[in-house]
């Protein structure tokens, strides 16, 4: 049985060399700049961090990919299309872009260069897929973390693309691309700036025993004495409503779908994606070794083990998010 | 791949047993609560020259901290006498300070990371995972999130740092003892465990509140209290 794709993030040199070193398939990471959905303080890559990235990459036959998955700025093309002809110079293995117009001007100008769908573009049926297919040679596409496995498999039956689905990290519920909630608190989103609830805006501070997180001035949770804490992140707030806090759009909860290998496999995904640029080297080096570990093992008809990922995750509780909603 | 990293001057000998780890973090959490009783013009020198080190090491990451905005971030270890401030932008610069010294505190910081010495040793030299730390509540971070993320990511873009080696390598013969001490932390410390197990419980207790004592002179505080504690 040909086995999944490990796809694991990078958030830094060192974090690639950890993603790499324990087993990755492919790293994708961003350059320092507004052209990634992960633009945060001191994160990311130099364009010699690339080549360097890639040179130590190839040498351990590892795919670099590089996400350019914001939407550019109406009049400002420029940095997003420097970042495509850039990544095409420095001969990474694939680009992962949302924007049309940008999957345009990339397959125009460098038709030899792999192009990945991000999960941003939010592609989640198959007349989309078929259309970034046809009209731009998209080779596979990130699905958004809304479909059910028996959708991914309805999918996976009508299209010839390959397709890669997140199996572990923090959890974006709503339609990627399209969650307008951390512009409305802060003015900045993961869409354009490629931050959601950026840390310039967030704010903590202890209230006796308790932790609480502010988002632009707006409380975003409370957090008691011993209660795990988890990333001030506006659709993961616990908010005051009927006069009893409660999370009203998501929990603070992380997705982990290791249980779910011969469902995913029986659904025809090609690839697995680890979330978490963001994150340091340490959790990398931890998560990408359980994963490949349960791949391999998974790949050889052994029974997939358990491995404890509990320690590493936002909230400390872990779902199989919507691949196995009950209610869907 | 860029040039590979100049071998620190004492190799990184691997630490393998926890035990070794934690005696060593208790060690250097001991030489750190000494410092500021040099007096500031000496402790100022030795940690100026420990940045020195650092960045030959390290200068990607240094290069950052230098292009950094001007601003100060406070490593309080809650558990020890002595913070650190350390100033990061074009004046790079870290000062040792009794916790809680007039115009070093919290207020005289643009961001604060507070947690127990031992998980902020692991953290600077990137052995786990901040953001996991900051979930289980073992550090609470306060003021500029910004900054403490810049300066974290900073940090854990570096292949794993060996604080330890390089402080070491300053102070000459710290330097060659600590390879060997590393050798033989493990052994040394199951026979010393194993000799305690043997003792009669009386003389276990006596001997255990001798190691507090000795502590406690080492690094000035008082033994079986938390100097951090609702602070
Ligand atoms: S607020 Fe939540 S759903 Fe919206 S972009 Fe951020 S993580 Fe995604």
């Amino acid at each position: 049985m040909d086995n999944f794709e490990l796809i694991c993030p990078a958030g830094t040199p060192a974090a690639l060399r950890a993603a790499v070193d324990a087993g990755a398939d492919a790293v994708y990471l961003g350059f320092r700049d507004e052209t990634n959905a992960r633009n945060f303080p001191g994160l990311n890559f130099t364009r010699q961090d690339v080549a360097d990235a890639v040179d130590y990459a190839h040498a351990r036959k590892v795919e670099v990919y590089v996400a350019i998955n914001t939407y550019p700025q109406a009049g400002n093309l420029g940095p997003w299309q420097k970042a495509v002809d850039d990544a095409a110079r420095l001969k990474v293995d694939a680009v992962i872009l949302a924007d049309p117009g940008l999957l345009a001007y990339a397959a125009k100008r460098h038709p030899d260069l792999r192009l990945h769908l991000s999960v941003q573009a939010s592609a989640a049926n198959v007349e989309a897929i078929r259309l970034y297919r046809d009209a731009f040679g998209v080779r596979r596409v990130v699905l958004p973390r809304v479909l059910t496995v028996p959708e991914i498999a309805k999918l996976n039956a009508e299209v010839d693309v390959e397709t890669e689905v997140f199996v572990f990290g923090g959890l974006c519920p709503m339609a990627e691309g399209r969650c307008s909630l951390s512009s409305y608190a802060t003015g900045l989103s993961p869409n354009k700036q490629g931050v959601c609830s950026p840390a310039t805006h967030v704010r903590y501070e202890q209230r006796g025993g308790a932790l609480a997180s502010t988002l632009g001035g707006f409380t975003i949770n409370v957090f008691g004495e011993g209660e795990q804490a988890g990333y001030p992140t506006l659709c993961k707030g616990r908010f005051v409503a009927g006069g009893a806090p409660a999370y009203l759009f998501e929990e603070p909860t992380s997705l982990n779908a290791m249980d779910l290998l011969p469902e995913l496999k029986a659904a025809g995904v090609h690839a697995l994606k680890i979330e978490g640029r963001q994150r340091g080297k340490a959790y990398i080096g931890a998560v990408v070794r359980a994963y490949r570990e349960a791949l391999d093992s998974f790949a050889a008809g052994r029974p997939v083990p358990h491995i404890d990922l509990q320690a590493m995750v936002e909230g400390g509780t872990q779902t199989t998010g919507a691949y196995t909603r009950a209610w869907r | 791949m860029r040039e590979p990293m100049r071998e620190p001057a004492v190799a990184p000998t691997a630490i393998d047993d926890d035990r070794a780890r934690r005696f060593e973090a208790s060690l250097s959490r001991a030489g750190l609560g000494l410092v500021p009783r040099l007096g500031e013009r000496v402790s100022d020198a030795l940690l100026a020259r420990l940045l020195r080190v650092l960045a030959e090491r390290h200068p990607r990451a240094f290069e950052a901290l230098r292009e950094m905005q001007d601003a100060c971030v406070l490593i309080e270890p809650v558990d020890a006498p002595v913070a650190l401030m350390m100033r990061v932008g074009p004046e790079l610069s870290l000062h040792a300070r009794p916790r809680g010294a007039v115009g070093t505190g919290a207020a005289a910081a643009d961001a604060v990371i507070r947690g127990p010495y031992a998980r902020l040793l692991d953290l600077l030299e990137g052995r786990i995972d901040g953001d996991a730390l900051f979930f289980r509540r073992e550090l609470t971070i306060s003021g500029d999130t910004a900054l403490i993320l810049a300066l974290r990511n900073t940090l854990d873009g570096e292949d794993e740092m060996d604080l330890m080696a390089d402080a070491a390598s300053i102070a000459g013969p710290l330097a060659r003892a600590l390879p060997v001490l590393r050798r033989n932390a493990g052994p040394v410390l199951d026979r010393v465990e194993a000799a305690r197990r043997l003792l009669p419980p009386p003389l276990r207790r006596g001997i255990e509140r001798i190691g507090a004592r000795i502590e406690a002179r080492l690094t000035g505080t008082v033994p079986g209290t938390n100097p951090g504690a609702g602070a």
